[in-house]
């Protein structure tokens, strides 16, 4: 059994973007604020902060789930992965091009939880429709672009061969 | 805030008695538990994570029913074509459930003890006539789930007790689900229906409705039933019994009076659809 030895910390460690991470944290720390807060990775988002919006979508253990609903803790010995691991830097990742030449992006704020998204959808099929692109990233509200243009660039990466 | 996660559900019962069960807290997929706690709701002293219980998990195909384990993912359940084939009103409720990040987080315990009136998998799990397996330490009971749903956010269950299977008799029977929401995802129900049904001779000969959001509790429109029954035809005229069973309020999602008239119009309309296909999934 896990369990916390001092009552308000805890021994975490993790994988974050396929580095071994090791910190003390506060048990009831949300992985959000893990994320951003003491690791810095400040490409993660928080909108809503309760699991509306989707600005704070990570990947943990191959699932896409919403980092604000998420404690720390509950992510011991588990394998995260944030925006910036989707790649190793220049080049950008290929659906991060398409969604600058689609013009995907305005204010950008909900950007890196919907490329998160649209990233897990369309690595888990290879053909992808309409419904299926709607339906990947219904978890995800963009206040700027009315989707179209997000909608098209996922899409189109996933038309790709 | 202590946490702990235990591993077996042995594990959890032998460390219950070391726990002060007034200063615990359990923790399932967290969806609606954690951003309570960020809006200021006071952490407890000790928080149990239960999501890696191994007997807490799976989805079982038995003889005469499906077991599933509470913390199994709603996520899991919509993949699930076990699910999709036996029990469609529940595949379709968690179709109908929030985003992809909540699903792969939410689970079926945790909708069922959160006991919310609006809960997505609560309607159809009514209208299959759900048993739930309630574990404790020296106890060990399968009742109906309508037993243990009391109210808004309240579950009889007792401290150290765990849900630990939710348990669908199979019927052979088709079903349907349907949720009003004020846009198709991440929203919270204005109205829910299930209905379980056979069709013989283009007559009902089965049927069943449960209806959420209209109540404290999912009820059974039993009343509707009744007299579609007698002679087997939805007539636009039953639908001012649904009146009977239900007792809508007003909030921000929806007022009474709109909540009264959706579920009429729609329960009607489907029924209706329902017959003329036939059969059903």
């Amino acid at each position: 059994m896990i369990f916390t030895e001092t009552p308000a910390y805890f021994d975490l460690e993790v994988k974050v973007n396929g580095e071994n991470v090791s910190r003390r944290v506060p048990t009831h720390q949300r992985l959000l604020d893990f994320l951003r807060e003491t690791l810095q990775l400040t490409g993660t988002k928080e909108a809503c902060g309760e699991g509306e919006c989707g600005a704070c979508t990570v990947i943990l253990d191959g699932e896409t789930v919403n980092s604000c609903l998420v404690l720390a803790v509950e992510t011991h010995g588990s394998e995260i992965k944030t925006i910036e691991g989707i790649t190793s830097g220049e080049p950008p990742a290929e659906i991060q091009e398409t969604f600058v030449a689609e013009h995907a992006v305005q204010c950008g704020y909900c950007t890196p939880g919907f490329i998160l998204s649209a990233m897990q959808l369309l690595n888990s099929q290879t053909e992808i429709t309409d419904e299926q692109v709607r339906e990947g990233l219904e978890g995800n509200i963009c206040r700027c672009t009315g989707y179209q243009k997000i909608h098209h660039a996922v899409a189109n990466a996933g038309t790709k061969p | 805030m202590k946490y702990s996660r235990p591993e077996t559900l042995s594990q959890y019962f032998d460390s219950w008695s070391t726990w002060n069960a007034s200063k615990v807290a359990l923790l399932a997929g967290g969806t609606d538990l954690i951003p309570k706690y960020e809006k200021g709701h006071a952490l407890p002293e000790h928080l149990i994570d239960i999501k890696a219980i191994p007997e807490l998990q799976g989805i079982v195909d038995g003889e005469n029913s499906i077991e599933i384990g509470s913390m199994t993912t709603i996520e899991s359940l919509k993949r699930s074509a076990m699910i999709r084939r036996y029990f469609p009103a529940l595949a379709m409720a968690a179709d109908s459930f929030a985003g992809a990040q909540i699903r792969n987080r939410a689970t079926l315990g945790g909708n069922i003890a959160n006991a919310s009136p609006a809960g997505d998998t609560l309607t159809p799990l009514y209208a299959y006539d759900t048993m739930v397996r309630i574990t404790g330490r020296d106890s060990d009971r399968t009742v109906p789930l309508s037993d243990i749903v009391r109210g808004p956010g309240e579950v009889n269950l007792r401290p150290g007790q765990l849900l630990q299977t939710v348990i669908l008799p199979k019927s052979g029977r088709s079903s349907f689900f349907y949720k009003l929401g004020l846009r198709r995802a991440m929203a919270i129900a204005v109205v829910n229906f299930a209905v379980v049904y056979s069709i013989a001779d283009h007559h009902y000969t089965d049927l069943v409705i449960t209806a959420g959001a209209v109540a404290p509790r999912v009820v059974y429109l039993s009343s509707l039933t009744g007299a579609i029954l007698d002679d087997g035809l939805p007539r636009r005229e039953y639908m001012a019994l649904v009146d009977a069973d239900i007792s809508p309020i007003d909030d921000i999602r929806a007022s009474a009076e709109y909540r009264r008239m959706a579920l009429k119009n729609l329960v009607d309309h489907y029924l209706r659809h329902l017959l003329e296909r036939g059969h059903g999934r």
